[in-house]
This record gives structure tokens, sequence and C-alpha cells, in this order.
């Protein structure tokens, strides 16, 4: 069901650098996912001790909580390496070769300043939240039983931050791109010509 | 002129009344001069209205300490089980004697906030389907939404605290989910939880939360003398007025408890004492918690219980 | 930097305002040119953010205030218990696919009614309609039929636009028949019962699929080339097809027994039919690997429809401060017209807020705006219906479906449409030449199918009404 990325690689420097963080980043996602999971059984699992045992998850839906910052966040680069996070392509569909990296260098340039404000923001979120000195380092908590937040803020900014180094990479490659006006760049999710999506296709039915 | 946004949530009910009344004598007294633009939700999630305060995002904004403990833990020595409070005149004067201890105010301006008065809360009685509970035998094995403290004196006496959302509470007691659920009489009302409820225990007062609207230090220090001044003297106003209309709904929820057939449940003073007795340990835990969090928690403790006994509507 | 740029005199009088519809405009801009969504979004709602608080701080103050706020919107946002549901069902997608169940309903569908004309679109509404009553959310409905549904008809020599568009129309069911992501967050946003919620959505949906299906059909017979019929199956071949799609019914019953007979809240139950659900695609022979694969799409897609909500949350908390929602209470509480020609009119706003804003966004941003609108413009007092023919109780439940129908619209209109973007995403990904455009333009006639469906729910409230009456 999953099907090949459309992402190049080659030998080049940049190449090993996206796919070093992809290794970093398909884990995450992978925690991700893991998470969700986890959450269902943590749902039938305090459906049927509340039913059978009369005894429910303490806390239930604190913990609930906390899981939803880590499958929020976790996976944030790696749909944006895999080209995930959904767009208008009406006008990017059309363009070719320069003009068309440097719109998406533009884009990707949004992107980066609006993520560095987020990681400082989401940073001091999480700093408010925690205290070396505090017990628990904890200065917020959940409403329930009170469980520390710190730890589900700090995996925003950190996953913000990987966010970051993706969108860094994709400026470089871009750049490159709009320098060396190459038709099929690596390390950047590419929009593919029919004839490679009908050989992928088929490589996916045969798998 | 100065305008200052305030952030509280949900709609607008008995529980902002005195921030409407504030913003109303603010902008009368000062001729329009200095005005309030009270948003509900638009600026802050409830859980982060003093992260809001600490940024300096608005200037004023309401929160309930029990929603994040960590955040304010001297407060929530008002939110413990079974202090004994019984009117919302005694809640105000007791938790005005809280706010008045320099721990508070250090533990606030840690926020970059500075309380202005509290919004009191009745007691969280409990709502039951089924056969009523009067005896803390018949809390066995009770399936009850409560949380925090409240949830934890009920599990002391074998209740068994269900973790339901607010909004879920009404479908929870419904279909069996939870037997009872614990909120103020306003809660009970627009959750629903009074349709479908057999009974009510009129006299638990298991406890209550605490809720104080506190403004952003540096915009009230920027205040003018003349608009601080009309600030601090509407607090008052703001309170009378908060009591006044809470008392009409409350004359009303005798009302409501007949037309919809909920029974009220008089619970045997030996049998509350009971449940106290249980809450002991829990007072007993927190002064440990707060001493050890560098909080004169013992201190606090006594403050709070010596108000509410000085308080106590004389009969 | 206060020093080199004095943002406080810069901006002296500038109106909040009118700098926020600006940026509005700005912010769809940076849409077309083809911006991720989710941070075009966070960006204008930072920039608009940014400039309110140097307005009144100066640069350095305002920039660390608006930075500080922005950054405390995903975390906060995205950790709403009943937010949780939405994972649960995508998930629930995802492995009802390994478990057959959506192929198998869509067979099923297309042996029933796969002979009428635009068949196999009468199918595919159908089918979503089947696998609505498990899933709660319609983006996850949209991309689990895109991957089935549209090949099929692509074989078949549908239209491709017309294939796309019908599932992503289809989708949007999912958030009328319960259980349903949505209602239970307008429930949430305006307190009222989860339980009477869902189950007055059931009708409404039923109702939006005869009518999505008529259209179909009639689509279909005027202009013969959008997809022929697909017969030539006998009774037999029909009634085979139904065990496979069973075990939907199974799921349905397991959720509506644990909801109704105190198993579980509503939001659990879906977790149990997940169980279920997992249950049967090990049954089915799903590998470990196929497991990772399921978890991994999982969480791509809900990384991404929560990094929507989060973005558009950011633009939206920088409306709440230009003073957006007041404005607009205020416009309606000054208009002295008949109910319904008011009602009309929310409901023109919300066709043209949702051409630019997600469903989720779109009601959190509303909704505190236009409830208190509708029920002050019913005015129904105690058990007395108002000027809508409803007690503000039922009027309450009612608005609800309706509002939760309009935010379904925008889901399939463009230019931010999520089951478009999903449907294009999936198509893109399984290699399908099938671009965005392409399926905004296959579901603009369901945006007619749309507006009858609310035509006929203002007209005939019972519709709404009559299962949570009986509660
Ligand atoms: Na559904
Ligand atoms: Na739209």
């Amino acid at each position: 069901m999953s099907t090949p990325s459309s992402v190049l690689t080659d030998d080049t420097r940049l190449s090993r650098a996206d796919r070093l963080l992809l290794r970093v980043e398909a884990l995450l996602n992978l925690a991700s996912g893991i998470t969700i999971f986890a959450l269902v059984l943590l749902a039938i699992a305090n459906v049927l001790l509340r039913k059978f045992l009369n005894a429910p998850v303490p806390g239930y839906i604190d913990w609930t909580e906390q899981f939803m910052a880590i499958f929020a966040f976790l996976g944030l680069a790696y749909v944006q390496r895999e080209g995930g996070h959904i767009r208008m392509d009406l006008l990017v569909g059309k363009l070719r070769g320069r003009l068309l990296w440097l719109f998406e260098f533009l884009s990707v340039l949004f992107m980066l300043l609006v993520t560095t404000a987020l990681i400082y923001g989401a940073w001091f979120h999480f700093d408010r939240s925690f205290d070396w000195n505090a017990p628990n380092f904890s200065t917020d908590s959940s409403i329930d039983i009170a469980l520390p937040l710190w730890p589900a803020k700090l995996a925003v900014p950190v996953a913000f931050t990987l966010l970051w180094l993706r969108l860094a990479l994709q400026l470089w490659a871009y750049g490159r791109a709009i320098r060396t006006g190459a038709e099929r760049p690596v390390a950047v999710p590419l929009i593919e010509d029919p004839a490679e999506q009908a050989n992928k296709e088929a490589a996916t039915v045969a798998d | 002129a100065t305008e200052w946004n305030v952030s509280v949530w949900g709609k607008r009910r008995a529980f902002t009344e005195h921030i409407e009344k504030m913003a109303e004598i603010v902008a009368e007294e000062s001729s329009g001069e200095f005005t309030m633009a009270i948003s509900y939700g638009g600026l802050s999630n409830n859980r982060e209205n003093l992260d809001g305060i600490s940024i300096g995002a608005f200037e004023m904004a309401q929160f309930c300490a029990g929603y994040h403990r960590d955040k304010n833990r001297a407060i929530t020595v008002l939110e413990l089980p079974f202090l004994g409070v019984e009117t919302l005149e005694q809640e105000v004067a007791v938790a005005n004697a809280v706010y008045g201890h320099p721990a508070v105010a250090e533990e606030m301006a840690q926020w970059n906030a500075r309380i202005l008065m509290t919004s009191p809360m009745p007691q969280y009685n409990i709502v039951g389907t089924g056969e009523p509970r009067d005896t803390v035998e018949e809390f066995d094995g009770m399936r009850v939404r409560a949380t925090g403290g409240i949830g934890s004196v009920f599990e002391s006496v074998g209740a068994v605290p269900t973790s339901v959302t607010a909004t879920e509470a009404y479908n929870s007691m419904e279909s069996g989910v939870v037997d009872s659920v614990a909120f103020a009489q306003h809660a009970h009302l627009s959750f629903g939880t009074i349709d479908i409820a057999d009974w009510w225990t009129e006299n638990l007062n298991p406890g209550t939360v605490n809720c104080p609207v506190v403004v952003n230090t540096d915009a009230y220090e920027a205040l003018s003398d003349e608009h601080r001044a009309i600030l601090d003297a509407a607090v008052e106003a703001s309170i009378d007025h908060y009591l006044t209309n809470y008392a009409e709904l409350l004359e009303g929820w005798e009302t409501t408890l007949s037309e919809k057939g909920v029974e009220k449940v008089t619970v045997a003073p030996e049998e509350i004492a009971k449940m106290r007795e249980n809450a002991g340990p829990i007072h007993e835990a927190w002064i440990e918690e707060a001493t050890s969090n560098g909080l004169p928690g013992q201190e606090l403790y006594d403050l709070t219980v010596q108000a509410v006994s000085d308080n106590a509507p004389s009969n | 930097m206060d020093a080199l740029i004095d943002m406080k005199a810069l901006l002296e009088g500038v109106d909040v305002f009118t700098m926020s519809l600006w940026l509005s405009g700005l912010l769809l801009v940076l849409v077309v040119i083809g911006v991720r969504v989710a941070f075009a979004a966070a960006f204008i709602g930072f920039l608009g953010l940014c400039l309110f608080f140097m307005q009144k701080q100066g640069f350095d103050r305002g920039l660390v205030t608006a930075m500080k706020t922005v950054g405390q919107i995903p975390h906060s946002k995205a950790t709403q218990y009943a937010l949780s549901l939405i994972p649960t069902f995508i998930l629930i997608g995802y492995l009802a696919y390994y478990a057959g169940l959506t192929r198998y309903l869509f067979e099923a569908a297309k042996r029933w009614v796969g002979w009428v004309p635009g068949g196999l679109g009468v199918a595919t509404v159908f089918a979503t309609a089947g696998f609505a009553a498990v899933s709660g959310a319609s983006v996850a409905t949209s991309a689990v039929f895109a991957r089935i549904a549209i090949p099929e008809m692509l074989r078949e020599g549908y239209d491709k636009r017309f294939a796309a568009g019908v599932v992503a129309a289809g989708g949007t069911l999912a958030s009328l028949i319960p259980p349903s992501a949505i209602l239970v967050i307008y429930a949430i946003i305006v307190e009222q019962s989860v339980g009477k919620l869902l189950l007055a959505g059931f009708l409404p949906g039923m109702v939006s699929a005869l009518i999505y299906g008529g259209l179909v059909i009639g689509l279909a017979k005027i202009r013969p080339s959008l997809g022929p019929a697909v017969g030539g199956y006998s009774w037999g071949d029909r009634f085979r097809a139904l065990p496979g799609a069973m075990p939907i019914l199974l799921v349905v019953f397991i959720i509506v027994y644990s909801i109704y007979f105190g198993w579980a809240t509503p939001t659990e139950a879906g977790a149990l039919g997940a169980g279920v659900v997992l249950a049967m695609a090990v049954w089915q022979g799903m590998r470990f690997g196929q497991l990772k694969g399921a978890l991994m799409e999982a969480a791509k897609l809900t990384v991404m429809i929560f990094a929507m909500i989060w973005g558009v949350l950011i633009y939206v908390r920088y409306l709440g401060f230009a003073k957006l929602p007041d404005a607009f209470a205020t416009f309606i509480a000054g208009l002295d017209y008949p109910p319904y020609l008011i009602l009309l009119a929310i409901l023109l706003a919300y066709v043209v807020l949702g051409m630019f804003m997600d469903a989720i966004g779109m009601l959190i941003l509303t909704l505190p705006v236009t409830f208190p609108a509708v029920m002050a413009l019913n005015g129904g007092v105690g058990g007395e219906p108002g000027s809508l023919g409803m007690t503000n109780e039922e009027a309450a439940i009612w608005f609800g479906i309706i509002v939760v129908k309009m935010a379904e619209l925008c889901l399939i209109t463009p230019p931010i449409g999520l089951n478009c973007f999903v449907v294009a995403g999936v198509a893109q990904d399984a290699k399908m030449d099938i671009s965005v455009s392409d399926v905004f333009r296959g579901a603009s006639p369901f945006f007619v199918a749309d507006v009858i469906t609310v035509a006929v729910l203002v007209a005939f409230p019972g519709i709404v009404l009559f299962l949570p009456g009986l509660l």
C-alpha cells in the first residue's frame, strides 16, 4: 500500500545528508504510528477493566492527552520529506525547471520562517512547564491525576527542530537546483512523469 | 484610551458575570477611556490562560487552579476536599484570605500575574442514577466522575473515580459508564447531568475548584493612577453582582430539581464525618508536598482553616 | 530593533480589523503559489500576531510575544481529548483496508446498484455511507476509498474527475453518520449532549447519501461519458457478496451496543471498533510488515491533519485578537430581517468562509458567534418553541447537524478543501494522474446536492430531531 518515495538519491553530500535525516525521520514517524496503536489498546483496556473489574485506568484522559502530543508531532519532518503536507498544486503543477525550483524555494523559505518562530515559542511553552528545582521538574500538570506536562511539551520543539533541519536541507537542494537548472534534483519530492509512474505502480503490485 | 483584552472561556454565564460587570463599571467610571474586550475562548485555551498572562498576550484572564495544579500549587489549598465551606460569601472570604498571603503573590509573580478577585464556585455535590446513595457504605464501588482531590476522597471510601470528559458526562451517566457525577449546580445544568439524574446530594459539600481572575503585572502597573484606582474599586461591586446573580440561579435550582423529579438527598452528619476523616490524610499530604516545594504549607493550610471557621455563616 | 524601527509609531492608527482582512487575502496568495496550507495559515497567523503585538508593545517585545503566543498553539490544540478519535478512525480505515472490509463493501455495492447509470459512482456513495458507520473522520474515509474506488472506476473508463469527486464527496458522509469526530467537536464547543448529536446525524446522513446517489444517476443520464453502468450480476452474485460486507454490521453493532448499554463512551467506542477491525485484519492474514505499513500511513495522515488543525488555529487565534468573530456577531445582531432570511445569510457566510477554511477550524472560529446568534434568532424560552419552530434545546441539536453539513461542504470547495487535497494526495501517492483541481472540479456537482440536503433539513427538522427525541 505504501508506494516508493519520489525523492531521488545519488552519492552527493546533499543526498547522503537527506538519507541520514530520513533514517531519523522514519523512525520517529513509526514511533508516532506505534503511539496511535498504543492509544487504541489503552482505550480498549480502559473499557474492559471498567466493565469487568470496575477498575478503569486512573487518569485515562490525562494519559491519552499526553500520548496525543507524541503522535501529532513526531512525524512532522517525515511528512515534509515525502511531500505529504497538503498544498494547492494548481500553479506549481504547471511550472518547470528553474522557475519551479524558485517557487519551491520560496515556499520552503516561508515554512522555515514560521517554523523558526514555532521552535522559539514551543521551547518557551515547554520551559514554562519545566523547572529543575520542582518535584518531577514540573510547573504544569494535567487536570485529573496531575501528570507533569513537560515531557509532552518537549516533544513539540524537538519535532519542529527536526522539521527545521529538513527544511534547511530542502532549501539547499532547491537552491542548488536553481543554480544548476537540473530537471530532476535529488533530496526533494518530485512530481513524476507518466512513464515513471507506470513503472512504479507495476512495482507496487508485484510486491 | 486603554483597551484590555480579557481571556475567559465557554460562554457568558453566572461564572463570568463579575468580569462582565467589571468591564461595565470600568468603562463607565473612566468615561470610556479604559475598556475591556472580553473574549470567550478566542485568545487562549482555558488551560493556557496563565501562560498567556505570563507572555503578555492579554492583560486579564480567568483560570481554575485545579486545571493545572503544578502551575499554582499555593492556591490549590482552596481546592482541598471537605474544608467545610457552605456558602459563596464564605468562599469569597476564604479565597481573599489566602490570596493575601505573600507566598501566593510570589507564586503568581512567577507568571507575571497578580490576582484581582475570585470566582466563587458552589460545592461539587454529586448527582446520580438509581437508588439514592446517602451513606458512605453505598459509595463503595460507585463509579463517579470526579477529578483531583474530590476524586481522591471518593476513592478513599471505595468509590471508583472514572475518567470521562465533562461533555461526555451526560452520555456516560445515561448509559451507565458512570453512576454519578460531581459538578457545581450550573455545570449540572449546562452539561445536562441533572436531566437524567435521580438524585442530588444537597449537603455532602466535598469541595470545589478555585478560579481567580488575574491581571498581567506590567499592564496593571502601566495603568494611570486614576484607571488603576477605578479597577481596584470595581472589584467589590463586581463580586456583589456575581453573588446576587448566582443567588438567583440557586433559587431556580430548587424549582429545577422538582421539575426534573430529582430527589434531594441529605447525607447524615455522621456519614459526612466519616468521609471528612478520610480527607485528613489528603490534607496532610498536601501540606507535606507544599512544604517540600518550598511553600509554607502548614501556614497556608492553617490560614485556610481559620478563614473557613471565621467566616462560617451564622445560624 | 526598537532603536531602528519604531513599530508603535509605524502602526499607529492602523485598524486591526482591516489589517486582518488584508492578511486573509495574503493567505490566499500564499496558498495559491503552493505553500503547504498548514504552514501558510500558521505563517499568516504569526505575521498578524506580530503586527498586533508590535502595535502595542513595539518591535522587540511584540515579536517575542507573538512567537511565544504561536508557540503554545500546536501543543495546546493538538492534545484535546476529543481529537484523539481522529487517528483512531484513520487507523480503522487502514486496518479495514487490510481486513478487506472496504473492498467487500465496494464489491457488494457494485453488484447491487452497479446496473444504474453511473453505477460505480452510486456504489461508491453507498459503500462510503456503509463505511461511515465505522469511520468517524470524513478525510480518512475519502483517503481509504480513493485507493479502492478510483482505480476501479478508471479501469471501467469513468471520467477521472468524476471518479475523484464522488470519493471526495462520499467521504463527507462519515461526519454525519455516527460515529463522527466533528459532531463531537460541535457538542464540546456548544456544550450539548454528544449522544444526542451523534444520533441526530444518522437520518440526515442517510438522506444525504440518497441525494448524492440521485445526483450521480442524474449526471450519468445527462452525460453518459462520465461512466457506464456495470451490470451482469445475478441475484446469486449479489447475495454471495453480502457475507464479506457483514463484519461492518458487527462493528456497528459493537459500537452501538457499547455506547447504549454503558460499556463505553462514544469516544472509547471508536477504539473498540478499531480493536474489532484489527482482530479481523489479523484473522485475514495481515502480516507484521503490513501492520507496520498501516501504522506508518496512519501516522503520516494523522500528522498531516493535525498540522492542518494547529496551523489553521494559529490563524484563527490571530482572528480572535483581531476580533473578527465579534464583528460578525454585531453584524448579525443588528439585522432586522425575518429569521429564515438571517439563517440563510449565516449559511451563505459559511459557504464563503468554508471555501477558505478547514472544517474544524471553521467550527471553532465561528460557533462562539453563530451558535448564540442562532439561539437568539430562535428565541425559544424554556420548553416553548421559538421562531424556527423548535425549542432552543432542539434548535441546538438541529443547528449542529446543519452546521456540520456546511463544514463538510467546505471540505469539497476550492481553494482549500481537505477531502479533495487528500484524494489528490492519495492519487499522487498511488501514481494516478489526478490533480487537486481535477478533484475540485469533479466534486463541484456535489455542492448542489449538499445545498439540497441542507434545504431539506431546514424544511423538515423532524429528520434531524426524530432519533434524539427517542432518548
Ligand atoms: Na461516521
Ligand atoms: Na473549502
